[in-house]
């Protein structure tokens, strides 16, 4: 009997192993209809290569289809390309969630071709149905070096482009000045170093959505603000509610200083947890109709829930918020200027965290493998 | 140099030879010859007689008394006896304590078996279940037992030490990154990962977006 029964467990066993097999190799060979590149065809930007041999592999009783190489791209309009977003999208996710990859601070002029890395994974119930592709990539914005910019941007990644890339101009000036004047100390010190930064600040995140329950210990924090003696929007103070690791509906009183009319404005959030480390946690941008000398409450939906990147809860101390941006009604944007930084906090971590951008992050790279020579060259190609 | 009494013996045998005749300790062979000896020699005849005769005495001492070291020596088949019993009741007790030994090693031996077992579930757990199936099976229990409020519905966006993935439907997308990226909130619905592509050297956002 007990023979019998293991016989049993046995074939049973191998009966489950070999359908997920079959169902295995069944999606490696239908593999290249999961995948879809669409780009219009009068897009300034077009694939060169879609050799995107998606991986397929079982976990439990779920799918995972993963996409770990570079698109190659080529400008094939007649203007510089300075950033691109790509959206990535699974039907099995939409239309609640997708994704995007952008590179920012390019300068691909016509003709030439750059690569965008994509590492996504799908993972699916096995017993998901779906027509058509799982993963469909395509494109959301091109940037052009006249900030005017193409493509669909259903994912507002036009905005966050032309941050990015004024941004990018800004700490270029900065520190191509600082090559000129020679301040090669300073510069290094901009540049780390050259040293990779092997445990930045990290905090792990988890955004939540629709009616949240109260926390038993919740209460409500003041918001401190830090300000920017530049900026056309300043905050004047919120409140945030808190419970252990998580924030909810934080909110921001902000008056419009300036003579123009704004429409949209870039909050950034500043995390100290109870060892008093900083955490510039991110930035949300909302629209606002502002005019002229006006105030108005900035608030901020859904819950926000902070752990260290291994997953132990942070306990939030205390919150801030700043002006990243804002966008005039007009259409132009207020940044910060390093100035505005640097007299905006005497906190060197802090400030260090306030004025590092994507492209600061690419010099430092640049700087890091070929020197300052590498990086002169660089900062004068791009003037 | 021999002592007199050495050299009053010329050919007669040894006094330790006498003795051990006494007590028939001798080899056959050895001990006819000195029986051969004895006959003819009065001396060493008395000899032998006087360790006859003490031998009797330390037999007869050794039945009355407690056994001491010494004495046992004077008799050694109890001195056997003796020994035969402490080894017996030495391996009495070694056997007594086999059998604890061996309970002990079967009670440990299926507990090793036992957490051998739940080491290789959890492993193969690890290894073939998501995480996220292990998070929602471990939420549903507590929220069973009542351990835990109930959790959002929806859309979860969320960053992992591989990269940030956004949850809805059942189905997750991940946008992995390397551990160099520095993850950040990106916007009310959107959480969003920043890190240098090694091999372009260019730098690469990515983001998740959840409604």
């Amino acid at each position: 009997m007990g023979n019998r029964l293991r016989n049993l467990g046995a074939a049973f066993v191998l009966l489950i192993f070999g359908a997920l097999q079959a169902c295995n190799s069944a999606y490696a060979q239908d593999a290249p209809r999961w995948l879809s590149i669409e780009f219009p065809q009068d897009s300034p930007v077009l694939p060169v290569s879609s050799d995107l041999g998606p991986i397929v592999r079982q976990r439990g009783m779920s799918m995972v289809l993963g996409i770990h190489t570079s698109l190659m791209l080529r400008n094939t309009g007649s203007r510089t390309i300075c950033g691109l977003t790509l959206r990535v999208e699974a039907p099995d996710l939409t239309p609640s969630g997708r994704g995007s990859v952008s590179v920012p601070s390019l300068m691909v002029r016509p003709g030439e071709v750059f690569p965008v890395r994509m590492d996504v994974e799908v993972r699916r119930p096995f017993d998901a149905k779906t027509e058509g592709p799982i993963i469909q990539i395509s494109l959301d914005c091109v940037l052009f070096s006249d900030l005017t910019s193409y493509g669909p941007d259903r994912l507002n990644s036009r905005r966050a482009l032309v941050v990015y890339e004024l941004e990018a101009r800004r700490d270029r000036r900065y520190l191509a000045g600082l090559v000129e004047s020679q301040q090669w100390t300073q510069l290094r010190q901009e540049l780390n170093f050259g040293l990779v930064d092997l445990t930045p600040p990290q905090l792990g995140f988890e955004l939540l959505h629709g009616p949240q329950p109260v926390g038993r210990n919740e209460q409500a924090i003041p918001v401190g603000v830090v300000p920017f003696r530049g900026s056309p929007v300043q905050p004047m103070g919120g409140a945030a509610k808190l419970s252990g690791n998580e924030i909810r509906a934080p909110q921001v009183d902000v008056r419009n200083t300036s003579q123009k009319a704004v429409r949209n404005v870039e909050m950034g959030w500043i995390l100290r947890d109870q060892r008093g480390r900083d955490f510039v946690a991110g930035s949300v941008a909302t629209p606002v109709s502002l005019g002229p000398v006006q105030s108005g409450r900035l608030t901020e939906q859904g819950t926000l829930r902070f752990s260290q990147p291994g997953g132990q809860p942070v306990t939030i101390d205390a919150v801030m918020a700043f002006v990243n941006d804002v966008e005039y009604a007009d259409g132009n944007f207020w940044i910060p200027s390093r100035r505005d930084i640097i007299e905006a906090t005497s906190d060197p971590i802090l400030r260090r965290a306030l004025s590092t951008s994507p492209e600061q992050q690419r010099l430092a790279e640049v700087y890091r493998r070929r020197g300052m020579s590498g990086l002169e060259a660089e900062l004068s190609k791009l003037k | 140099m021999k002592s007199a009494n050495d050299a009053r013996r010329g050919n007669h045998p040894e006094l330790a030879e006498l003795a051990l005749w006494a007590s028939h300790d001798l080899p056959w062979p050895r001990r006819f010859r000195l029986k051969r000896h004895l006959d003819a020699c009065a001396f060493c005849s008395q000899q032998a007689a006087q360790f006859c005769s003490a031998r009797e005495a330390f037999r007869h001492d050794a039945q009355s008394q407690t056994l001491t070291g010494y004495e046992a020596i004077a008799d050694w088949q109890r001195l056997e006896r003796e020994m035969v019993g402490n080894i017996a009741v030495g391996v009495a007790a070694a056997r007594c304590i086999d059998k604890v030994g061996r309970k002990r090693f079967r009670s440990w031996r299926g507990a090793f078996v036992g957490a051998g077992m739940a080491m290789l579930l959890a492993l193969g757990w690890m290894m073939n279940i998501p995480r996220e199936e292990s998070e929602h099976l471990a939420l549903s229990l507590r929220r069973i037992v009542g351990m835990n409020r109930s959790q959002p519905s929806g859309t979860i966006l969320q960053s992992t030490p591989d990269g940030i993935a956004v949850r809805a439907q059942g189905a997750t997308m991940t946008l992995l990154h390397p551990a160099s990226a520095v993850v950040t909130v990106a916007g009310n619905a959107s959480v969003g990962a920043l890190y240098v592509d090694e091999d372009s050297g260019e730098v690469t956002i990515t983001n998740v977006y959840g409604q």
